[in-house]
């Protein structure tokens, strides 16, 4: 098999693995019942059953390897992968998917084990990662995220046995630059499999602690937001139906603040007590998502991303919708001193009078259950800053802004990484948005930066530096579109260019606020800068 | 009085003359080289023509590091992803040797490393190991193994010697009876014996100034001259003493038949250098990546440089010392003036296939 349609194989098989236990559901009905209809103990019988030729009895009551380990359902995902790819496993999709369930059940990470690298689960694009301590940083995150070892846990024994299998399978690492400047293998084999076993061992308290904790049920009528860099913040409802153990079904009501709808529905399990993974519609988009159910039951958040790029997504916070009253969502986040604009409360209970503070006049236009819509006309010499939002007998502070000019743009992210597209490898695009900013005068006379949230700007691509000009980046590397999402060109030697050199780049993405939206004389701008580099050959579900 | 240099010229003039009438062809520089998925050709370097165009057996999808016998008439080639190492006959394209390194419970590849002796009777050949057991792998030593090149396809390791990690390079000196490796150090090895002879430092190099080097050539050539040659960087600290350190390109060199060992500096790094080799006929050396480089060696310094059309790994110098072959990477070769550097033709490979992480040589015939 070649690198490319291992890579393709991958990509669509892990993704379905984990998330589309419910895609395949879509297609046949019975599949998602046969699945829900598993229990623990069909998950020992099949570990047993399909792993058991290799994996002999440890003695230990667990059998070899697999009792030594314990990791998240992607990280199930990618080993059951690689025991195929590499080891010549066969097994059916339902066996595969009950295996995975009964492992992230059983072995999995406590919540509080996850929540430092869950970035990487969310497949969050452009975030910096953490930092391992010492050399595990150039020992392990030199080719892997440092999330993906942190997602991880093992006794010493075990990390040293997946050390020897790393030099085992990829001969080349001791080679390679970052890692022939040292005796590698000694290292490997030595102080490495030491210091993870201390860092992130098989046996910890907090799993301990977790495996007692009450089952939650996550049935029920939520409150959510986000926000979809490009599109703005949503909010709405969501109404969670539990079909079997672990397992949901969603409604979603959302609306952007513009009032465009992001309705959908979802089909969801729920690993190791707490990590939904869902596949949903929302609009007319095939998303997957990647949510953790708080300890108490109480939240559900975490990110949304598209089926077929992982990279274009949105947050997601989801409250329990409870009897009293409740503003989760003000939007947009920002008026301009007088201007009229239309914004919408979400939340829940949403009776009463109706106050967004100093210089607002609010009319209500229509009152929902779940949401408000106003109309709000800020008076010319509002003064800019933060307002509370009331509504009735509830609150929230610094809910929206009033401005009077933009004195800045932030571009977020400051610095991000796209890569070409070519055969069957998906471009990686990368999606920018602005944070608005006046400053005004603060305590003590410092200034105070007012969040404006996004505001409609032009964005462009410009050269980073000279030589990014002299090779005319600009012209190879592909193209932003009205929304800040750059697109990247096809991957490879292209004879157009020096040396025949790739489409790759070096650029700055500039977003230009007009002078009539930012209260001034002259455009504001605010640039990030964006590296548009090669294709990533394999496509894990944790880089 | 006939002037001595006269006589040398007829000699030349005449040798293909008497080779004719002794009923041998007169022998000409051909460039081997390989690509993906199996295939190996055979380049009449002045006729500029592929002549010959041969498939490996059981490359599966891999053709990596070539090495020559020294009668130019099989090139031993590494294919299987590491595992194998085929001969193939560079005239009939039959496969006449296979050494399979990995048996049943026992993965084993070579790490680019691997030579013939100067007699073709051996080939000595770094091995790296993996035990596979049922649910974990176990990194075993790595250790040298010895071939006798008339084992036919079914070859097995005669001897076999432990051998320090991380080696990429294994030359064959010209005495038949030892060998160097380069890793972490220079060594050189007894073949009989595997007996570790000497120990030269390259972590810990004699080159005053100068930071501890990076060194990685997967280019074991050394023909014509008998002298391999391959980039290696480091920093040098400011005769000052004072300031940042700086970027450098040096040359190493390594004398197959004296054992000479020497580091030559030949520029603050501009341009990467990726591979070398050494002229046979003036005191220059050429190297390549995405520009090829002239390197005078009287001194070291560089002497020309001139931007290619794309990324080539690798560089030969034909026997008569007038031209430069850029090969590796993509599926072309292409011929420099070795004077000018000006490009002077252009081969293209049947199936243009990838040449990737082949190793072109030179072979005379």
């Amino acid at each position: 098999m070649s690198m490319t349609s291992r890579a393709e194989n991958y990509r669509g098989w892990a993704l379905a693995a984990l998330l589309g236990v419910c895609a395949a559901s879509r297609a046949m009905p019975a599949t998602a019942v046969a699945t829900a209809t598993t229990g623990p103990a069909d998950g020992a019988r099949l570990v047993r059953t399909y792993c058991g030729a290799c994996h002999l009895p440890d003695g230990h009551g667990t059998l070899a390897r697999i009792g030594d380990e314990r990791k998240t359902p992607e990280g199930w995902v990618m080993t059951i992968f690689r025991m195929q790819n590499l080891h010549g496993l066969q097994l059916p999709a339902t066996v595969r998917d009950t295996i995975v369930r009964y492992l992230a059940d059983t072995q999995g990470l406590a919540p509080s084990e996850a929540a430092p690298a869950r970035y990487a689960l969310e497949r969050r694009p452009n975030v910096p990662d953490l930092r391992l301590p010492g050399d595990l940083q150039r020992m392990c995150a030199r080719c892997h995220s440092a999330a993906r070892i942190a997602l991880e846990r093992r006794d010493t024994a075990d990390w040293l046995k997946n050390a020897n299998w790393h030099l085992a399978e990829f001969p080349t690492i001791e080679y390679q630059e970052g890692a022939r400047d040292r005796h590698w293998w000694r290292e490997a084999s030595t102080t490495v499999p030491a210091e993870l076993g201390r860092l992130f061992p098989l046996h910890t308290a907090a799993w301990a602690a977790w495996q007692r904790h009450a089952p939650i049920d996550l049935a029920g009528r939520w409150l959510v937001r986000g926000d979809e860099p490009g599109r703005g913040a949503y909010g709405g409802t969501a109404e969670i139906r539990r079909i079997a153990a672990d397992e949901y079904r969603a409604t979603y009501h959302l609306r952007f603040a513009d009032g465009k709808p992001l309705d959908g529905h979802s089909h969801a399990i729920v690993y190791t007590g707490y990590e939904w993974r869902g596949t949903a519609t929302l609009g007319d988009r095939a998303v997957h998502e990647v949510f953790a159910a708080s300890p108490g039951g109480r939240q559900l958040t975490g990110r949304w991303f598209l089926a077929d790029h992982a990279e274009i997504g949105a947050d997601w916070h989801a409250v329990r919708a409870g009897r009293g009253p409740r503003i989760v969502l003000v939007s947009p986040r920002a008026i301009r001193a007088g201007t009229s604009a239309r914004v919408t409360i979400f939340g829940d209970h949403l009776g009463g009078t109706v106050d967004l503070g100093a210089g607002l006049r609010v009319h209500v236009i229509h009152r929902g259950r779940a949401s408000l819509v106003l109309q709000v006309d800020a008076a010319p010499h509002a003064a800019p800053g933060y307002r509370t939002a009331r509504v009735g007998a509830t609150s929230a502070a610094d809910a929206l802004a009033v401005y009077d000019r933009v004195d800045r743009l932030d571009v977020t992210p400051a610095f991000a990484i796209a890569r070409l597209g070519g055969g069957k490898i998906d471009p990686v695009d990368a999606q920018f948005s602005v944070d608005a900013i006046e400053e005004v005068p603060g305590s003590a006379g410092k200034p105070q930066a007012v969040h404006l949230g996004a505001l409609p700007v032009a964005w462009s691509i410009a050269p980073f530096d000279a030589q990014a000009a002299h090779d005319r980046d600009v012209d190879f590397a592909g193209r932003i579109d009205s929304r800040g999402r750059f697109l990247p060109a096809g991957a490879g030697p292209n004879p157009q260019r020096k040396f025949h050199a790739d489409n790759t780049g070096n650029l700055d993405v500039i977003a230009t606020l007009a002078p009539g939206d930012a209260g001034r004389a002259t455009p504001v701008t605010g640039k990030a800068h964006l590296v548009v580099t090669v294709q990533r050959w394999n496509t894990p579900p944790i880089y | 009085m006939v002037n001595p240099k006269n006589l040398v010229r007829l000699a030349l003039l005449l040798l293909p003359v008497i080779a004719q009438a002794a009923g041998a062809a007169p022998k000409k520089d051909y460039i081997v080289t390989g690509s993906k998925p199996d295939r190996l050709f055979v380049i009449d370097a002045a006729a500029r023509r592929v002549v010959g165009d041969f498939k490996i057996p059981g490359a599966h999808d891999w053709v990596g590091t070539i090495v020559p016998s020294p009668d130019g008439r099989v090139a031993y080639v590494l294919v299987n992803r590491m595992e194998s190492i085929a001969g193939i006959d560079l005239g009939t394209g039959k496969e006449v040797f296979r050494a399979d390194l990995s048996s049943p419970g026992e993965r084993v590849k070579s790490l680019f490393a691997f030579d013939v002796t100067p007699d073709g009777k051996r080939l000595i050949v770094y091995e790296v190991p993996v035990k596979l057991g049922l649910s974990e792998y176990l990194v075993e030593p790595t250790r040298f193994a010895i071939f006798d090149t008339n084992a036919g396809l079914h070859a097995k390791p005669v001897r076999e010697y432990p051998a320090p990690r991380r080696v990429h390079t294994l030359l064959a000196s010209k005495n038949d009876r030892t060998f160097y490796a380069i890793g972490f150090d220079l060594y050189e090895y007894d073949i009989a014996t595997g007996k570790r002879l000497d120990t030269r430092g390259i972590r810990h190099w004699d080159h005053p100034g100068h930071s501890r080097p990076d060194l990685l050539a997967f280019w074991p050539v050394s023909e014509p001259t008998g002298i391999f040659a391959t980039p290696i960087y480091s920093t040098r600290t400011p005769a000052s003493g004072h300031g940042a350190p700086v970027p450098v390109t040096s040359l190493m060199t390594l004398n197959l038949r004296t054992g000479a060992l020497a580091y030559h500096d030949v520029e603050k790094t501009s341009a990467l250098i990726f591979s070398a080799v050494m002229s046979p006929t003036e005191p220059a050396a050429f190297g390549v990546y995405t520009q090829l480089t002239k390197i005078g060696t009287h001194p070291y310094r560089v002497e020309k440089r001139v931007d290619l059309p794309h990324t080539y790994y690798a560089v030969l110098v034909s026997t008569d010392g007038k031209e430069v072959y850029t090969a590796g990477a993509m599926c072309d070769v292409t011929v420099f003036d070795a004077d000018t550097l000006a490009e002077k033709a252009n081969i293209r490979l049947p199936g243009c296939g990838d040449q990737s992480v082949t190793s072109p040589r030179l072979v005379r015939r």
